[in-house]
């Protein structure tokens, strides 16, 4: 069904943000207009979901034009789940922004940068279009680059360029994968270049540019070995763009990499989707390995972010029903307690001025809201039932031993263990233990006003496992749809 | 649905406990003396053979639903835990002053039940799972409830890793239980049992499985943890580590034997576990000098038993087995609470320091005698009887010939050790010579300075962090203990007014069924113990009566064997720890395997970071180039994807030769350039380059925006030059050079290869034929591109004016808002 509604979480932010640039000194206006624009595309996304189940694929030809030659954007339930869960997340974040973010970046566009990041986020979720997708991809890292960097010190400096000459890096490939599969199928219309591929009578090139888009969609994604721009980009930011960007961001390459491997290149799933899978399990490995390894909320958190991302990608590595069904579960799981962590982490920071683990401590019995927080949090993240973490781990988990893929699954299993211990190395040491004389946190109860945005996510995480029935029906129904592209390719063409 | 009950109060308990203060205890206990009494009015139509069942669908489209089945197994453990929940919880009250997080513990301990409930009530092995581990992260809460300690932390630690490790390859095994029988339904599963010993999955589920069991139930490996975990308050380790939680994976062997028992694996493991844990345990439970170590270990040992005769599975060691779970959790239980007593009102529980407190606290020892006298095994005491079934099991256990000898000298050295123990904690401690903790120097001929076990934690977990002001040390580890110091106990240490009322009128309920079950057998043998057994069997179990007497047997003679021998040891009781101590003080044992492997874990991880995360940038454009090369290289040659023929090309200009010759040039220039002017110099001659090939190729307007672009860009570059330090020479080492080099010229070969390749495999047409035919008549314009830019693709154009538009801000605010500067900026 063609319909003008699913611009609209591309383009309400886009304006939001230019009207915001006129405000850049009114402060207070910047963030109601924020607030008030950030829940109009949140009602706008959950609408846009609820019209998927009731009509089926949403789609929109720009300009009007027929259809593989218009760039066209297309809202099916995985689309739908991923907008909403953005502007969940850039909710909370924006919220939680208002208390922590210094007045210096609010009057430097702050705000304004933020919509454009959504902007950006919401347009690649939406695209039915390769070149479309690289364009988005542009919108939200130079949106990511100057919020990463905005304030200038030294370590933003550093760690910021690494990140963004990374991914130009990894756009310059995602250039040469779409030129190569433009000349070969001609069209850059994803449902147009699905059924070309599957009617093209040789296809090895084509299984070489899949590999490309692999690189690409994994460097965004932070897959291994791939991975190497963010620990260290997402510590120097603000804990609400961490949060932002740790809950969403990498899911935006996941989100593409899961498109096109269940919609273009399904044509080899032994070869490209084994190869998928042997990546998400050293993801998962070495990306929990990292988390173990350091001594610092943040980082740690970010370490985390990479192993998380394996299990999503062990779903798509799967490629069945189940499994898909378990990874579009782990990425709503993810998204939401991914944040969360970040905003909890931006808490402690806000109490106490700091995130190192050795300067921490005891703030279970100065700060006992946050250490409930944080433990119901981590304990989802980890896995232990009955939070969401468990149920989308337990699915991918049983979708792995029913095609007897038991290595996979007990690195699986592994990681989850090792998570678990990772999150309870910083519950040991932030909030038991003895308070640090030298780091006293900060008496008086000001910090809860920051704490609504961060229990909003962890009930939902508690929601979404007891209620794991619904989103396993919602991930289970938008599996279904992403296995099947003919839906996809009749609902575009 | 009672299971849900504790949940629901938890919640309210952080709104109570401001209102009501320390009186919350009393509103916490009448839960679970309320679904205590609840369950017993089940007791009737389940011993008819008529079990209790609810469905309540959770997630049904993945077979997990809220099952709750209720026979004689779950019921006699739900009265265990709802029973000993209230005596727990109304002994809590006296023991816990009022400065302790009271709101905590009481939220923790309701979480812990409602989950313990679960556990062995869900019929769904999933939800099953699910309340399990809610016990373990509970009872990670409850060690570390004195949070401010280093020993605590790490008890908790220790715990939670060990026992989750179990959960985690558990629920593995039930989804390998689930690929047999495709559901989780225990009962289901029950129905299917035939087919589960011979599948080829059998034994993974089987061993996974038990890792679960044996974890949470401390048996031998993993019992390290159960010591360190009496870092939690008393009356929590009596409760959880004790009573109820370490037999959780009791339960579920129970639980599990009509599915898995019965095959020899089943046979083996089981009672061999079983055995060493029973003998190890009561041998290492004699060394402890802290008395509260010597009933974790005579837990361990104890819980041996219960496994060993799950093992040896014929009807009478079931029922023996399910007996002697009530049996422990009632002597056990009331030692520990006496233990509490001692603790808070002498301030140690150093078994060298105490002695004749019978004298102060006359009925605490009456207490204790009780309890020890069943946790001896002598008559007229319940476990008296469990413990000769169990002899008696050990006598016909089937197997190979050589446990027909091994099993019945096992049962008789693990319970000579046993009553030893039993007897120093009674006689040792409440009788002899008055010494009540303080004054008396180091009554042991045994005194390790520090414990190797924390030593070594310490070491990366923040060193010199508060060890807590509460002193007591429960090592209880493999190694003894070593501080014999304790300060204050908890509340008012100290203080010897006569037995605690509030504490000792529990405890004494509790220890006083040890000598009512000893005396009526009869009153739990048709209520409870048969269901039980019958429920762990999978058919009803018929059993000679309980009673004190058989006539005499074989058993009766090994009783007799194990008091004669046991008096002497008590008898000769330092000699003998002396004999331990020596036998059991090797340098490498269990915990250090622990310790280590913790460390190990966490610096390999560092290692494995460090090789990889080296901070530099050029290192990882090294490594994500390699993997481009390697996943597309390999690809495009293995699926045979290059094409360089077929390609209908126009010829190439002497102009064209030289404008790439001097491009390629002037890219390799860059590299060698002394300083950054000539370095983009070089880099403004190959976009020069560029700007010519697009005039060569007729594309002026391309040609003009290149131009363009390098102009702006060059003159930003020389602007921004001014205040740059001079260029460093980097230092990179010849190899490393030459694998950049290697990795460069292997890049750009594989991305030229893939381009010509592309060109010679165009098998379609393209699209750009309709915007050619289309772009005056739809888009009123002549210029192709500039239809396409505006009117066909002008989507993407207003995703690119963005990315401008914001670059553009983006260098004003980085312009504008500088450190320092920062905030205060107005």
């Amino acid at each position: 069904m063609n319909t003008n509604l699913i611009v609209l979480p591309v383009i309400v932010p886009m304006i939001t943000g230019i009207i915001l640039l006129f405000f850049y000194r009114q402060v207070k206006v910047q963030r109601v207009l924020a607030a008030i624009s950030a829940l109009a595309v949140m009602a706008l996304s959950l609408y846009i979901v609820y019209a998927v189940q009731q009509q089926g694929i949403l789609t929109l030809r720009v300009g009007h034009f027929p259809a593989p030659f218009a760039i066209v954007m297309v809202a099916d339930l995985f689309a739908g789940i991923m907008i909403s869960l953005s502007s969940l997340v850039s909710l909370a974040c924006l919220f939680f922004s208002f208390g922590t973010i210094d007045a210096g970046k609010e009057r430097h566009f702050y705000y304004a940068f933020y919509q454009i990041q959504v902007m950006g986020i919401n347009g690649a979720f939406l695209t039915g279009d390769i070149f479309n997708l690289f364009v988005f991809f542009e919108i939200l890292l130079i949106a990511s680059y100057i919020l990463l960097v905005l304030g200038g010190q030294a370590a933003q400096l550093r760690e910021s360029l690494k990140y963004m000459i990374i991914n130009m890096f990894s756009s310059v490939f995602f250039l040469l994968a779409v030129a190569v599969l433009y000349s070969i199928t001609g069209t850059l219309n994803m449902a147009d270049i699905a059924v070309k591929v599957s009617q093209a009578p040789e296809k090895g090139l084509l299984t070489a540019v899949s590999m490309v888009f692999l690189v690409v969609f994994g460097l965004k994604g932070s897959l291994f070995p791939l991975y190497f721009w963010l620990p260290r980009s997402y510590f120097v930011a603000p804990s609400a763009i961490a949060a932002f960007f740790g809950g969403l961001l990498t899911k935006v390459g996941i989100y593409a990499s899961i498109r096109i491997f269940t919609l273009i290149f399904t044509y080899d799933t032994s070869y490209t989707h084994n190869i998928i899978l042997y990546m998400s399990g050293f993801t998962m490995l070495l990306g929990v390995l990292g988390a173990l390894s350091q001594n610092d909320f943040k980082r740690i958190l970010s370490y985390h972010i990479i192993s998380q991302v394996g299990y999503m990608v062990m779903g798509l590595g799967l490629y069945s029903p189940l499994a898909i069904a378990g990874a579009v579960f782990y990425i709503v799981h993810h998204i939401i307690v991914k944040s969360c962590l970040f905003l909890v982490a931006g808490l402690t920071e806000k109490v106490t001025g700091t995130t190192d683990l050795y300067k921490l401590g005891g703030l279970m019995k100065t700060h006992p809201v946050i250490a409930w927080l944080f433990l119901a949090a981590g304990l989802s993240l980890a896995g232990a039932p009955p939070l969401s973490g468990f149920f989308s781990k337990f699915a991918l988990m049983q979708a792995g031993l029913q095609q007897g893929r038991y290595g996979i699954v007990f690195v699986a299993i592994l990681v989850s263990f090792l998570t678990l211990f990772s999150m309870m190395k910083i519950f040991r040491f932030v909030f038991w233990g003895v308070t640090n004389k030298e780091h006293p946190p900060v008496q008086g109860l000001g910090y809860l006003s920051l704490v609504p945005p961060v229990a909003i996510l962890v009930v939902l995480s508690v929601f979404f496992g007891l209620n794991a029935e619904w989103i396993m029906g919602v991930a289970t129904a938008s599996a279904e749809q992403l296995l099947d592209p003919q839906a996809y390719i009749q609902a575009v063409l | 649905m009672a299971v849900l009950a504790p949940f629901a109060l938890a919640v309210l308990v952080p709104f109570l406990y401001p209102a009501l203060g320390r009186r919350i205890g009393w509103l916490v206990a009448l839960l679970p003396f309320s679904l205590f009494v609840k369950y017993l009015s089940l007791i009737p139509p389940i011993m008819q053979g008529e079990p209790i069942f609810i469905n309540q669908a959770w997630i049904p489209s993945m077979g997990i639903n809220l099952t709750i089945y209720l026979d004689g197994l779950s019921l006699l453990f739900s009265l265990l835990i709802t029973g000993i929940g209230t005596i727990i919880t109304v002994y809590s009250i006296s023991y816990l002053g009022a400065e302790e997080a009271l709101g905590n513990f009481y939220v923790y301990i309701l979480l812990f039940m409602g989950a313990m409930l679960g556990t062995v009530q869900s019929s769904n092995l999933v939800t099953l799972y699910v309340f399990w581990e809610l016990t373990s992260i509970s009872s990670f809460l409850l060690i570390g409830f004195w949070f401010h300690r280093e020993e605590s932390k790490y008890g908790a630690l220790k715990s939670m890793l060990i026992t989750v490790f179990g959960g985690l390859a558990m629920i593995a095994g039930f989804l390998f239980l689930y690929l047999i029988t495709g559901t989780f339904e225990i009962r289901e599963i029950v129905a299917q049992a035939g087919k589960v010993p011979g599948s080829i999955y059998y034994l993974p589920a089987l061993v996974l499985i038990l890792l679960g069991a044996f974890t949470k139930s401390a048996q031998f490996p993993f019992h390290i943890w159960l010591p360190n975990a009496m870092e939690a308050p008393t009356p929590i380790s009596a409760y959880l580590h004790s009573a109820t939680m370490v037999k959780a994976g009791i339960y579920l062997m129970a639980r599990m034997t009509p599915v898995l028992g019965g095959t020899l694996e089943w046979f083996y493991i089981l009672s061999f576990v079983g055995m060493i844990t029973l003998v190890y345990g009561s041998f290492m439970a004699i060394r402890q000098s802290d008395l509260k170590a010597m009933l974790a270990f005579s837990t361990i040992s104890q819980l041996g038993l219960i496994t060993f005769l799950l093992g040896i599975n014929t009807k009478l060691a079931v029922a023996a087995a399910v007996f002697h779970i009530l049996n422990h959790a009632t002597f056990k239980g009331s030692m520990f609470l006496v233990v509490g007593i001692v603790d808070h009102e002498t301030g140690t529980r150093q078994v060298d320091r105490l002695g004749g407190l019978a004298r102060l606290f006359p009925i605490t020892a009456l207490v204790m005698m009780l309890a020890s006298a069943a946790s001896a095994g002598l008559p007229p005491f319940n476990a008296f009887i469990s413990k000769e079934m169990f002899f008696e099991a050990t006598l016909h256990a089937g197997g190979a010939p050589f446990t027909a000898w091994l099993f019945p000298a096992a049962a008789v050295v693990g319970s000579i050790f046993t009553f030893v123990y039993s007897a120093v904690m009674a006689l040792k401690v409440f009788f002899g010579p008055l010494q009540a903790g303080e004054g008396h120097g180091h009554g042991s001929h045994h005194t390790h300075d520090v414990s190797p076990t924390y030593a070594v934690t310490h070491g990366h977990d923040a060193p010199e962090r508060a060890h807590g002001h509460r002193g007591h040390d429960t090592h209880g580890s493999d190694h003894g203990s070593g501080h014999h110091d304790h300060e204050a106990g908890h509340g008012h240490g100290g203080g010897h007014h006569g037995d605690p009322w509030g504490m000792v009128l529990p405890a004494l309920a509790l220890a006083s069924l040890t000598l009512i079950i000893g005396l009526f057998p009869g009153l739990v043998e048709y209520s409870l113990v048969l269901p039980a057994a019958s429920g762990a069997w999978g058919s009803a179990v018929k059993i000679p009566h309980l009673a004190l007497w058989h006539g005499f047997n074989p058993p009766l003679f090994m009783s007799a064997v194990v008091v004669l021998l046991g008096l002497l040891g008590y008898r000769y009781f330092y000699r003998l720890r002396d004999v331990v101590e020596s036998v059991q003080n090797a340098r490498f044992n269990l915990n250090v395997l622990y310790d280590r492997g913790v460390d190990g874990l966490v610096k390999g991880a560092r290692w494995l970071t460090d090789i990889q995360m080296t901070g530099y940038l050029r290192d990882y454009l090294v490594f994500i180039s390699l993997f481009f090369i390697a996943a597309v290289g390999y690809t495009v040659w293995a699926k045979n994807g290059l094409k360089f023929t077929g390609m209908d090309l126009a010829p190439v200009s002497v102009y064209e030769y030289v404008l790439a010759g001097v491009m390629v040039v002037a890219t390799l220039a860059v590299l060698w350039m002394p300083n950054r002017l000539a370095a983009i110099l070089s880099l403004g001659v190959v976009g020069m380059g560029v700007t010519l090939m697009f005039i060569l190729f007729r594309a002026p307007d391309l040609a003009l925006t290149q131009l363009i672009v390098e102009a702006v860009s060059l003159a930003m570059f020389l602007l921004v030059f001014a205040h740059l330090p001079e260029l460093k020479k980097e230092i990179v080492s010849r190899s490393e050079k030459a694998i950049n080099a290697v990795v460069a010229v292997a890049s750009g070969t594989l991305i030229t290869m893939l381009l010509i390749s592309g060109n010679a495999t165009r098998l379609f047409d393209p699209i750009s034929r309709y915007y050619v035919e289309n772009s005056y008549k739809l888009g009123g314009g002549d210029n192709i591109v500039n239809v396409i830019l505006v009117d066909f693709r002008g989507y993407d154009t207003m995703g690119e004016i963005t990315v401008v538009a914001v670059a553009a801000f983006s260098v004003y605010a980085l312009v504008k808002l500088r450190p320092g500067k920062g905030g205060k900026q107005r």
